[in-house]
């Protein structure tokens, strides 16, 4: 039986890496391989765990996923492990320096490995095109595309809500996710709807980015409707977006971006702004804007708000494409991704 | 509602967008008070922001000055598995001084910028009051391209072109022949009420700053860039940057700038527009020297009598 080593700085399933992790090994062990997982921490989620420090033989297959700079990275570019680096994006550090600075090396040291990985990588399989064509900028030669797995979950039917219209977003706060847009945005929208909220769902990534959201939605007297929930369990998602009006991305960088097919998955109708991996991973099943200023972002939201046969087409639109990313279909892709790669 | 085919879903959505972003086009223009609700909404964030975050509005300078004064604290320290102890400690130390400098160096560098961005609106409101910059838009926007002169860019570009795109593309006069011709082309125009109409009609038109839209291409990423109404306005700097961008954007494709002569002005537009824009004699010249081979093909129309074909081999 062939061994499969999946190597992940921390294996925990709140986080998308984490989660897609988890998922990679069922489609491997599918296949009829053995996998480990190799980590820097100690973790409880998986049996077959070691930790770096007893890792001394690789299995047939090494696969590597890379989201930001690790020891593992490290040890495989020590070695020069002919491994499959898996590729989630690394956030550009300008983004967050002026936030956190010492998050920023980290990110730098990511980028860095990326180019010291390119020459020995047997393949890269990058979740978007817009990831592989960064790979494939950097160096690499075999790049495949597969998109994140991610966990279906009982997401419910979307706009359940018959109150005040709830604009929602869910990712880490932090600023290249730029909730400060979406708080802009509502300060517009404020003129012609005045009930509409915003809730935003998701972890502090940054403290002080977040501080900035509070005394940015005070000053532009919109506080009271502005919701920060923090990080929620799957059963509070499926409510927030089972109450969502319409699911609104205004990032200036993103990998791939399960929220938004979990959105479209829920049938809530998506605007996103069109940066990054966002145009590719929405496509037209929603509104991809080139402009995010506050008045264009609040005049696409009331738009939705008040035109039932586009909202309802939108949402249509949104579950088709959903369909793309079902378990099957990226299972699917992901095999083909590995294809010949792994020994009989 | 149902679409029967990938690209009428697109046209369908992409029609949708540029509706949207028509009305808060027009929103705008009608209602000075929301504009000026939008800079006050921008200003508030500028003021909560640390200095480096809030981007844009040609602080790029500051932001520099912010990037250079940054201090990373956390160094990663990759190491054998003996001697990690160790660097953990010296790491722990090194975190907590240079946390510490870094506080007070971004302190001051926080007071500095904060000074330096009152600088910067003080001179705005000195220029606005001097009157500096006036003259902008006072001079009539150019025409769109009659079909004529359309179909004699289509003509020039073929049907096996590649990847199209038309900046400054208005309605979408240029864009519907290549369109038709079944060439892979969208077309871009700063002014988002001006595309509508070609939006509806299925093109892929799309509201964006042409320039900066050009400078994003990948090297080699189209078969041909066509260049029409923004490039009467530029001054020789930024037209060689667009000659530049434009080269790299179709590698070894072709590059059509339809530019009138500056010397047909009359009086009124010669004046507003002084020093602006280039004649095909001279865009022919900085294509030339960039290493394009270049054609000038006669139109029969009054103001755009010569289109500048450059082609890179």
């Amino acid at each position: 039986m062939s061994v499969v080593d999946l190597l992940v700085p921390e294996l925990t399933s709140g986080d998308a890496i984490g989660a897609h992790t988890l998922l990679l090994r069922d489609v491997f062990v599918e296949q009829g391989a053995s996998v480990r997982f190799v980590v820097e921490q100690p973790s409880s989620l998986a049996d077959e765990v070691i930790v770096l420090s007893a890792w001394k033989k690789p299995g047939d297959l090494v696969v590597l996923q890379h989201g930001i700079g690790s020891q593992l990275a490290a040890t495989v570019i020590e070695r020069q492990l002919p491994v499959v680096l898996n590729y989630h994006n690394i956030t550009p550090p300008e983004f967050v320096e002026a936030w956190d600075a010492g998050h920023v090396a980290g990110l730098r040291w990511g980028r860095r490995q990326l180019h010291q990985l390119a020459p020995f990588a047997r393949r890269a399989v990058a979740d978007s095109q817009y990831n592989a064509n960064e790979l494939i900028d950097v160096g690499f030669s075999d790049v495949r595309v597969a998109p994140v797995l991610w966990n279906v979950r009982e997401l419910g039917a979307g706009d359940t809500n018959r109150g005040d219209p709830v604009v929602l977003f869910v990712g880490r706060v932090t600023a290249n996710k730029c909730q400060h847009d979406l708080v802009a945005a509502m300060g517009a929208l404020a003129l012609t709807h005045p009930t509409a909220r915003l809730v935003i769902v998701g972890a502090a990534a940054s403290a002080s980015y977040r501080r900035a959201l509070d005394a940015y939605a005070t000053r532009l007297g919109v506080a009271e409707r502005v919701e920060f929930v923090g990080a929620v369990d799957d059963t509070t998602l499926a409510s927030h977006l089972a109450g969502a009006s319409v699911f609104v991305c205004l990032s200036e960088h993103e990998g791939f971006c399960v929220p938004v097919v979990e959105a479209m998955a829920a049938g809530v109708p998506v605007i996103a702004y069109g940066a990054a991996v966002l145009p590719e991973t929405v496509a037209h099943a929603g509104i991809v804007l080139g402009d995010k200023s506050p008045s264009t972002v609040a005049t696409a939201i009331a738009r939705i708000l008040d035109d039932p046969a586009l909202r309802q087409d939108l949402i249509e639109r949104g579950r088709l494409r959903a369909e793309d990313f079902s378990p099957v279909n990226s299972r699917t892709a992901t095999w083909a991704a590995y294809d010949g790669l792994v020994p009989e | 509602m149902t679409h029967a085919n990938a690209a009428d879903s697109q046209a369908y959505i992409n029609r949708v967008r540029a509706e949207i972003e028509a009305e808060a086009e027009a929103r705008r223009r009608r209602d000075p008070e929301l504009e000026r609700r939008e800079r006050e909404i921008e200003r508030m964030w500028i003021e909560v922001a640390p200095p480096g975050a809030a981007g844009s509005q040609g602080e790029l300078l500051l932001d520099r000055a912010d990037r250079l004064a940054m201090i990373d604290v956390d160094v990663p320290l990759g190491s054998r598995p003996g001697i990690r102890q160790m660097k953990g400690v010296i790491r722990k130390g090194a975190y907590w001084y240079l946390r510490y400098v870094a506080d007070q160096v971004n302190a001051l560098n926080n007071i500095l910028t904060r000074l330096l961005r009152r600088f910067d609106e003080r001179i705005n409101a000195l220029e606005a009051a001097a009157g500096v910059g006036d003259g902008d838009g006072l001079a009539e926007s150019v025409p769109e391209p009659t079909d004529a002169v359309a179909d004699v860019v289509a003509s020039v570009l073929g049907s096996q072109v590649g990847r199209t795109m038309v900046l400054g593309c208005g309605s979408g006069v240029l864009v519907r022949p290549l369109h038709e011709a079944g060439i892979t082309v969208h077309g871009v125009d700063r002014d988002a009420l001006n595309i509508l109409p070609g939006v509806r009609d299925g093109l892929d038109l799309r509201a964006a700053e042409p320039a900066a839209h050009l400078a994003e291409a990948r090297p080699g990423e189209f078969g041909a860039v066509v260049a029409a109404g923004f490039v009467e306005d530029l001054g020789p700097t930024a037209a060689q940057r667009i000659v530049e961008q434009s080269i790299a954007a179709v590698g070894n494709g072709t590059v059509v700038i339809l530019a009138s002569d500056p010397g047909d002005r009359g009086v009124v537009e010669r004046e507003l527009r002084a020093g602006r824009g280039l004649s095909p004699a001279t865009w022919s010249y900085l294509f030339e020297r960039a290493g394009a081979t270049v054609d000038l093909v006669e139109t029969t129309d009054l103001r755009l009598r010569t289109l500048v074909v450059a082609r890179l081999v």
